[in-house]
């Protein structure tokens, strides 16, 4: 499984000398021509070509149905799109994103929505990497722990969102029932209805749904770093806990960023935890954008602003996903 | 990590080595915790749930099995509609995942790396920015018009439509796992076949499809529990009540019986138990899954 | 059985806008049925040339020719030519028979039973009749290297390549196939292109070898001939081992001079050196007397600095002086016994010394033969 990630943004093209080692330094060639003609030949030759009935039909579902949707959808947001009729791309303006920066419930679902990206983020990581590390104690029944710590990434959100409503339930559901069997009952609270819980209730849910991927991840890391750091360390005097610091939790960073990722990305996207638990009309304190999108768009069919809101979305996402996916590039390892 | 643990475990009773498994054991608890207080509660009396303990088993008298006839009477038509959206899918989206794969990873042309980044960035796409286009795109289509000669297929319009779009989403995450899988096989056996006389499409299906089942096996995984536990595609592009896959019909269930926690408890162990299933036969694959999004 | 010619053959690869020429005009001539070693240092472009053959790598300007056909932009499938790679590149997942037939199924019109029948005659000859059934990897690594030549033998192509193929076998096993290799190369008479970095087993398997260095031919030639009669310093250089010692010397008057030393040169040695100043005097360890008193002008005295006894020969580090940076080698007999830090006398006999020029590396004067062929009976 480690190798996975790592392999994960394999090589792309093969460096073209077989001999893997060291290029020449070779001068730079006089003959210019020669090389011209021989660089459209290579782009024909290069199997381009054979290669095209593969990826070609799949890309082209991904352009239309991805790319080309995203597209659509910004034309939309500039349109003045509601109700039944048929959007009018004939007069296109910006009307839906002054009108979003106007609306106080977008700014309230903008700011949960930052709440839940980086509180979640945050918290998942860390219990991850706690986990990743407790895991690769060398323990027993290791493979069980695990299976156990990931099982709830196996389920759906509808149903995650059930157990946690009964989990959540103030008067019989097990957090305050055991709350209060431990003499705790002022903390015992309506999690879910209680405006000042409910986002943290709903982030320590999807923590106990996500932490299992992280740790993964980062179980993933560890393995890769070679045993001899670690008794080396040792060799050093360095103490668990500073060898951790020091030595071993440097090295994940390429964990923590692809983690990181994938986290914040799910953020963003959130809906069907949170459309289950509130419905579409959660109330300010766990609005968040994706939910609001679908009440405008598909409850208020106000499309037009929809689709502005799901534009911010996407930019948030690429926002997101740019810097990472230039970092994987210039490395090389796309 | 092997030597840290050889030397503790030189002394006799090792209290470092008991307090790691009491942690080890209370996080399994935890992540349990959901899950097994919703299994007895589905097991539970209407008056039982109410005054018992959650994760504590049903009492004689408060037990029973009618809430599991219940949700499965609710549900049924669902986990038939979501098999039938979800194999489909998962098959489709897997073969073209490997397909792509190849042709962006075995095959070299120059530009693969400018395809591949749009392919990776797919997967990170959130469908909310996508939902309105897709909704009007399928109006624009008329599916069911166009099916119309055939009642069989166009009363399955919606899923028709939910499976042609779940492919589409699919196809980054399934061409990156299969890529990450290819890169690590021997150039120099692709070469050797090309110099056997084989064809890129005859290196495909002779030499990469036959190496291929161990990450047909995670890919087909990973991706039938994600396209099973989709709600929101549902949600926007289905219509007719026939079609509702297993994840509407939850969802309604739990709206409509607010109180009745064991029925909700067992609707959603019904609703997860294909996903659970497969997760407890092939957890590797799907951790592999897993990790492959990263 | 064919003839195959590379002519003005290069290779530009682009490197993020930079051009890097990984081949560079490269002339060979490969006879029909020749076995051909192509050596150099990692990097120096052979395999590049080899895959140029192969057609998995593009020529960039010049041509290939297989019989007066220029194959060039052929396909690989085209060329009627069969490779054996480092890795063996066997298929993992199918059988040695289903490896081997895999060429014939996809290039040619045979029917099973013809293909079928092929493969069992060459499986025997390379005594891997029995494992057909098996998958590579129940297979050792030398029957692996097996598999991988019959799947080439089998085609009955025109020419065979060869990408360092024994280089993933232990020293012992290697050298065992060094010789069956070449029987068989003998025995089928295909012209065999080979690439090697391995210096003996250029020596001792090809009919010519043709030594790149840097994308440039440097020499082709018998072994013998690059040994003995180095085309330049750096063939020089890297045939033989332990290597050719260098000295930068200087001509002043009849004499070379160099900074530890001087070396008088006779009329006719100073002749073919033509108006070169600049040189560098190269000799071979086993070359070099040890002697025990200097008489001559080509005799110095010389300290140990360490000796590596091989067995059948020692190797001796010297210096000039005791403090000297200087090292150079010397082959002596393996029951010589010869001391670290004991003073000895090296003798450079002019018969057996090459001249370079210090510019170009050209070599301006070989060793004499005479010798050798005086030899020659002994061997």
């Amino acid at each position: 499984m480690r190798e996975f990630i790592f392999r994960l943004f394999g090589r792309g093209r093969r460096p073209p000398d077989s001999d893997g080692d060291a290029r020449p330094d070779g001068g730079t060639v006089t003959k210019e021509q020669t090389v011209g003609r021989s660089r459209l030949r290579d782009a024909l030759d290069s199997d381009l070509l054979g290669s095209l009935p593969f990826w070609l039909p799949p890309a082209l579902l991904i352009g239309l149905f991805v790319y080309g949707a995203i597209g659509w959808n910004v034309v939309i947001s500039l349109t003045d799109w509601s109700g039944l009729g048929q959007p009018d791309y004939s007069s296109l303006s910006f009307a839906m994103y002054e009108e979003m920066l106007s609306d106080p419930t977008f700014w309230t679902a903008t700011q949960n929505t930052f709440v839940l990206l980086i509180a979640f983020t945050v918290v998942t990581l860390l219990l991850g990497l706690l986990m990743a590390i407790l895991v690769d104690q060398n323990i027993r029944f290791e493979n069980t722990f695990r299976t156990i710590y990931l099982l709830p990434m196996s389920l759906s959100f509808v149903v995650t969102a059930i157990f946690w409503a009964w989990m959540y339930n103030p008067e019989i559901g097990l957090i305050n029932v055991a709350l209060r069997s431990v003499g705790l009952d002022f903390l015992a609270y309506a999690w879910l209805s209680d405006p000042r819980f409910s986002l943290a209730a709903v982030i320590f849910a999807l923590m106990w749904q996500f932490s299992g991927y992280c740790m993964v991840v980062y179980l993933a890391g560890l393995r890769a770093i070679p045993t001899e750091q670690y008794e080396a360390a040792r060799t050093d005097g360095a103490s668990t806990i500073r060898m951790y610091r020091r030595v071993i939790i440097p090295q994940l960073r390429a964990s923590t960023t692809s983690a990181a990722v994938v986290l914040m990305v799910f953020a963003l996207k959130a809906f069907d935890f949170l459309f289950v638990l509130f419905g579409p009309t959660p109330g300010p304190s766990t609005d968040i954008l994706s939910v609001m999108m679908f009440r405008e768009a598909f409850r208020a069919t106000n499309w037009a602003y929809g689709s502005a809101i799901a534009t911010v979305l996407f930019l948030m996402a690429l926002g997101v996903i740019g810097p990472y996916l230039y970092l994987q590039y210039s490395r090389g390892d796309l | 990590m092997s030597s840290q643990t050889a030397n503790d475990s030189t002394s006799g009773i090792d209290f470092q080595r008991i307090g790691l498994y009491a942690v080890l054991v209370v996080m399994a608890a935890f992540y349990l915790s959901p899950l097994e207080s919703g299994l007895m509660t589905a097991f539970k009396s209407q008056e039982a749930f109410i005054g018992s303990t959650p994760f504590v088993p049903p009492p004689p008298s408060g037990f029973t099995v009618e809430p599991w006839f219940e949700a499965w009477s609710r549900l049924q038509l669902g986990v038939f509609n979501s098999l039938l959206l979800a194999i489909p899918a998962t098959a489709l989206s897997a073969i073209f995942g490997s397909l792509a794969a190849y042709g962006l990873t075995n095959v070299d042309w120059r530009g693969q790396v400018a395809v591949i980044m749009l392919f990776v960035a797919g997967i990170f796409v959130p469908y909310q920015s996508v939902l309105v286009p897709l909704t009007q795109f399928w109006t624009m289509v008329g599916l069911e018009d166009i099916l119309a000669g055939v009642p069989l297929l166009a009363e399955r319009t919606g899923l028709l439509e939910l499976i042609i779009t779940h492919t589409a989403y699919g196809i980054p995450i399934c061409t990156i796992l299969f890529r990450s899988y290819y890169a690590t096989i021997d150039p120099e056996m692709l070469e050797a076949a090309r110099l056997d006389g084989a064809t890129v499409a005859r290196i495909y299906w002779k030499i990469i499809l036959p190496l291929s089942v161990p990450i047909f096996a995670v890919t087909l995984i990973y991706q039938f529990t994600q396209i099973w536990n989709d709600l929101l595609f549902a949600l926007v592009l289905l219509t007719s009540p026939e079609n509702q896959v297993v994840t509407l019909s939850l969802n309604q269930l739990q709206g409509s019986m607010v109180q009745q926690y064991n029925l909700q408890m067992a609707g959603a162990f019904v609703a997860a138990l294909p996903t659970l299933v497969v997760y407890v036969l092939f957890g590797e694959q799907f951790a592999e899954g897993v990790a492959g999004e990263s | 059985m064919a003839q195959l010619i590379l002519d003005h053959v290069t290779k530009v690869f682009d490197d993020n806008g930079s051009d890097i020429v990984a081949v560079d005009d490269v002339n060979i001539d490969l006879e029909d049925g020749e076995f051909l070693v192509l050596v150099g240092p990692s990097g120096c472009g052979k395999s590049t040339t080899l895959r140029m053959v192969a057609g998995l790598e593009t020529v960039t300007s010049g041509e290939i020719r297989l019989d007066d056909r220029v194959i060039n932009d052929a396909s690989p499938r085209d060329r009627d030519i069969a490779m054996v790679f480092q890795s063996y590149a066997l298929y993992p997942h199918m059988t040695v028979r289903e490896n081997m037939s895999f060429g014939l199924e996809e290039s040619t019109d045979l029917d099973g039973d013809t293909i079928s029948t092929k493969v069992t005659e060459t499986a025997e000859m390379l005594n891997i009749g029995e494992l057909v059934d098996r998958k590579p990897r129940e297979l050792s690594g030398g029957q692996r290297q097996r598999v991988a030549l019959g799947r080439a033998i089998v085609r009955d192509p025109e020419v065979f390549l060869m990408d360092e193929p024994l280089s993933n076998l232990d020293a012992k096993l290697r050298s065992g196939m060094r010789t069956e290799l070449q029987r068989l190369q003998e025995d089928l008479g295909v012209t065999t292109m080979y690439v090697t970095h391995d210096q003996t087993e250029a020596m001792t398997m090809g009919d010519r070898i043709a030594i790149l260095n840097d994308g440039r031919l440097q020499q082709v030639a018998t072994p013998l001939e690059a040994y003995h009669q180095p085309a330049n310093q750096f063939v020089a250089g890297f045939i033989g081992d332990p290597s050719m010692n260098f000295f930068e010397m200087e001509m002043q008057g009849d004499r070379l001079v160099g900074q530890e030393f001087a070396y008088p040169l006779s009329q006719q040695t100073r002749e073919s050196l033509g108006d070169a100043v600049r040189v560098v005097l190269g000799v071979r360890p086993e070359d070099i007397e040890l002697v025990s008193e200097a008489s001559g002008d080509h005799d110095y005295e010389t300290v140990v600095d360490v000796v590596e006894p091989m067995g059948n020969e020692n190797n001796v580090y010297l210096n000039f002086t005791a403090d000297s940076d200087t090292t150079f080698v010397a082959t002596i007999g393996g029951m010589r016994s010869v001391e670290a830090g004991q003073p000895a006398v090296a003798r450079f006999p002019e018969s057996a010394i090459h001249l370079f020029d210090a510019e170009t590396g050209e070599a301006l004067k070989n060793r004499s033969l005479d010798e050798l062929e005086n030899a020659e009976p002994r061997l």
